[in-house]
């Protein structure tokens, strides 16, 4: 079939399969993909309104034995740069995102073996009776999976108890490619096969929860196998309908073990428009600004997506990578609105919540992103002493904290 | 597209003047693809699929000395800065060209040495034969808004030595339409300057958007037809940047470094960065040096 047949049924709203898409991303004009890309959005979101949520990027741990070559993040158990916040840490980042708007934590983090399932139930315990309207969208299905894993678990159960303990819906991070092989490359196949990812999300969906779902391509990766993730999502969601958004971003190699060269932004902005067009059952796309830059960010907007993500206030994981764009709201509304379209506060189902909030009451700019942790402070929280470690370090280390209470 | 935009479309392309609204569709719409592949088709009719770049050394004008052997893969030696009095501009070109091992030697806008010359044109076109003579193969810039545009082209016709680039400053909106109509209409400016840059050579406060950046890309290929290449600066506008403009009209990345900085060196070379950036954006790389000539691959 020739691209231009391709495009005609694109345009005319018919869904195309993986080898249509991958002649399409191979062979059509980037602004080819643009156009068929922004009237998909233009039609599932008539108003013009893009989007954007309030809320703080967190990641509890940086200790994870999953050891994935493509993530500058994480430290091995035992390291001397490995954290944990405490409770009260999470409970004061909390407070500084209801300060400045938000009221939901992206808490995600490493595969810390020193950290049982009911530390994570205490947590969100602990936050729904101290903020009870704060949302938690966290744990993304590796980490659910190594929770299963830890504590011997169904999923289902995992999940359950998870959501009986506070949890409201679940990130897509950790998808990376969903082809088997690519994970084997980047040393992710043991947190989760494809497989493995796909099934989580479909008992997260099954519980009621939501979730979104994500692509970080440009590592080892070729434009067939970013097709066949995309397809893979696009199955699921015909089967639950669970995912609110698609959120994808380019491999970050600063620092990383696997290190290589970072996708360029047409390639960027050609996936994200792909990604529009195969994910037709997909409502939601948003801008990664905070891996392509502001500048690029912006572009999205015209090549398929309908929202700028999170002001984030907090970020992590791909400033290790090498990534350290910061936009405040008062800078992704001016961008909104400078591309044409009308900014809305939203949140993570995507109910719109109000206008820019900045414009009803004073809000300090911000020029950079916060860290989990100021540099060197290796402080332990005190509860951590409260449940038992899985690694030799964890245990040597509780135990020269005191012992646990009965 | 929008019905006006794509008739505004029609008419710069047939060389029709534009009124008030045209002008208004063109850079006050949101159809950025449609501006875009505008710029595209004007591009490619000039300058087919070809994308140039150059590799360059700055060296600064106070102290034109190189710390190291000139990069083999530098295209250019830019002396930065605005030079003293003429005579240091003179001597900083001659101690660079006997360093510069075959490497085009650039350097100076042209507004500060006519300031150095106390705006007498005269003597201004002596500066620049001898500036010629003494090894400096083009001026780095001129500004747009430029007084008396009919005098800057006789005194730079008349000394032998071009432009590299004519800038639009920071201007941006309605200023840059203003300029670029001006530098459009300017007789004689294609034979004197080889590219138009667009682009601001600092960040403005609120750094222009991705969309305004693009826009006035767009609008300088679709505009000004009496300049050969539409410039973008690699080091300044950040490689994505760079490379997504290049699919809005832009033919030419200058500012490309000659040698990987340390802080990079998890990159490819700069020539290999710029290649595969070129590449991915549809284009075929031609490496030019600072004399705007193609160099072997």
């Amino acid at each position: 079939m020739s691209i231009a047949s391709i495009a005609e049924r694109v345009r005319d709203g018919g869904r195309i399969d993986g080898r249509e898409a991958l002649q399409l991303y191979t062979g059509a004009s980037t602004a080819l993909l643009g156009r068929l890309a922004d009237g998909i959005r233009a039609r599932r979101h008539p108003s013009g309104v893009v989007t954007y949520i309030i809320d703080r990027n967190v990641n509890y741990t940086n200790v994870c034995v999953a050891r994935c070559n493509f993530c500058a993040f994480y430290r091995p158990v035992g390291s001397a740069e490995g954290y944990v916040l405490g409770f009260d840490e999470l409970f004061r980042k909390i407070d500084e995102t209801r300060a400045v708007g938000g009221n939901q934590l992206l808490l995600q983090g490493g595969h810390n073996p020193d950290l049982p399932l009911e530390w994570y139930e205490d947590l969100f315990s602990a936050v729904k009776a101290r903020y009870p309207d704060f949302r938690l969208h966290a744990l993304s299905p590796p980490e659910i999976l190594h929770l299963s894993r830890l504590s011997q678990e169904p999923v289902a159960e995992v999940v359950r108890r998870l959501v009986a303990a506070g949890l409201d819906s679940v990130p897509g991070g950790g998808a990376e490619i969903l082809v088997d092989r690519v994970r084997r490359e980047l040393n992710c196949y043991s947190k989760a096969t494809a497989d493995e990812w796909l099934s989580v999300m479909r008992h997260v969906h099954e519980a009621g929860l939501r979730s979104t779902a994500t692509m970080m391509y440009g590592s080892v990766d070729t434009p067939a196998e970013r097709v066949e993730h995309l397809c893979r999502l696009r199955d699921l969601q015909d089967e639950t309908g669970g995912f609110t958004a698609f959120i994808t971003w380019s491999y970050q190699p600063a620092n990383t073990e696997l290190a290589g060269v970072e996708a360029t932004g047409i390639d960027y902005l050609r996936t994200l428009a792909l990604s529009r067009i195969v994910l037709d059952n997909f409502d939601n796309l948003q801008a990664s600004w905070v891996t392509q830059g502001g500048k690029v960010g912006q572009l999205s907007l015209a090549f398929g997506a309908n929202d700028m993500g999170s002001v984030m206030i907090e970020e992590n994981v791909v400033r290790a990578a090498g990534a350290e764009y910061c936009m405040d709201e008062a800078e992704i509304v001016r961008n909104i609105e400078d591309a044409g379209f009308v900014p809305k506060r939203r949140n993570m189902t995507y109910d719109i919540v109000g206008d820019p909030l900045f414009r009803r009451r004073a809000i300090p700019r911000r020029t950079a992103l916060a860290v989990a942790r100021p540099a060197g402070d290796t402080s332990v929280p005190d509860e951590l002493s409260r449940y038992p470690a899985r690694s030799r370090p964890g245990r040597e280390q509780r135990a020269a904290s005191g012992p646990r209470p009965a | 597209m929008h019905d006006d935009l794509a008739a505004v479309l029609d008419k710069v392309e047939a060389g029709e003047t534009l009124d008030e609204g045209d002008w208004r569709a063109l850079t006050g719409g949101h159809d950025l693809i449609a501006l875009g592949m505008a710029a595209d088709g004007a591009r490619r009719r000039r300058h087919g699929d070809r994308a140039t770049f150059v590799q360059v050394v700055p060296v600064p004008v106070d102290a034109p000395a190189l710390a190291e052997p000139v990069a083999a893969d530098a295209g250019e030696l830019r002396l930065t800065g605005r030079p003293e009095t003429p005579s240091a501009a003179v001597a900083a070109v001659r101690a660079l060209a006997v360093r510069a091992d075959g490497a085009p030697v650039t350097g100076f806008a042209y507004g500060d040495l006519e300031a150095l010359c106390g705006h007498d044109a005269a003597r201004l076109g002596d500066l620049l034969v001898e500036l010629r003579e003494a090894g400096l193969a083009r001026l780095t810039s001129l500004a747009a808004d430029a007084p008396n545009p009919e005098t800057v082209v006789a005194v730079l016709g008349g000394s032998g030595l071009g432009v590299s680039g004519l800038t639009l400053g920071g201007a941006a909106g309605d200023d840059a339409r203003r300029l670029l109509q001006r530098v459009g209409s300017w007789d004689g400016v294609g034979g004197v300057c080889r590219a138009l840059a667009p682009l601001s050579p600092v960040e403005a406060s609120p750094p222009a958007t991705g969309y305004a950046d693009l826009r006035q890309v767009a609008l300088a290929r679709l505009l000004v037809d009496n300049i050969d290449s539409i410039q973008v600066d690699w080091s300044r506008h950040g490689p994505k940047l760079a490379q997504v403009a290049l699919t809005f009209g832009a033919d030419d990345v200058d500012a490309v470094p000659a040698a990987a900085s340390p802080d990079q060196g998890w990159r490819r070379s700069p020539r290999e960065e710029i290649r595969r950036n070129i590449t991915a954006a549809g284009f075929v790389p031609v490496p030019r040096n600072g004399r705007f000539e193609a160099l072997q691959s």
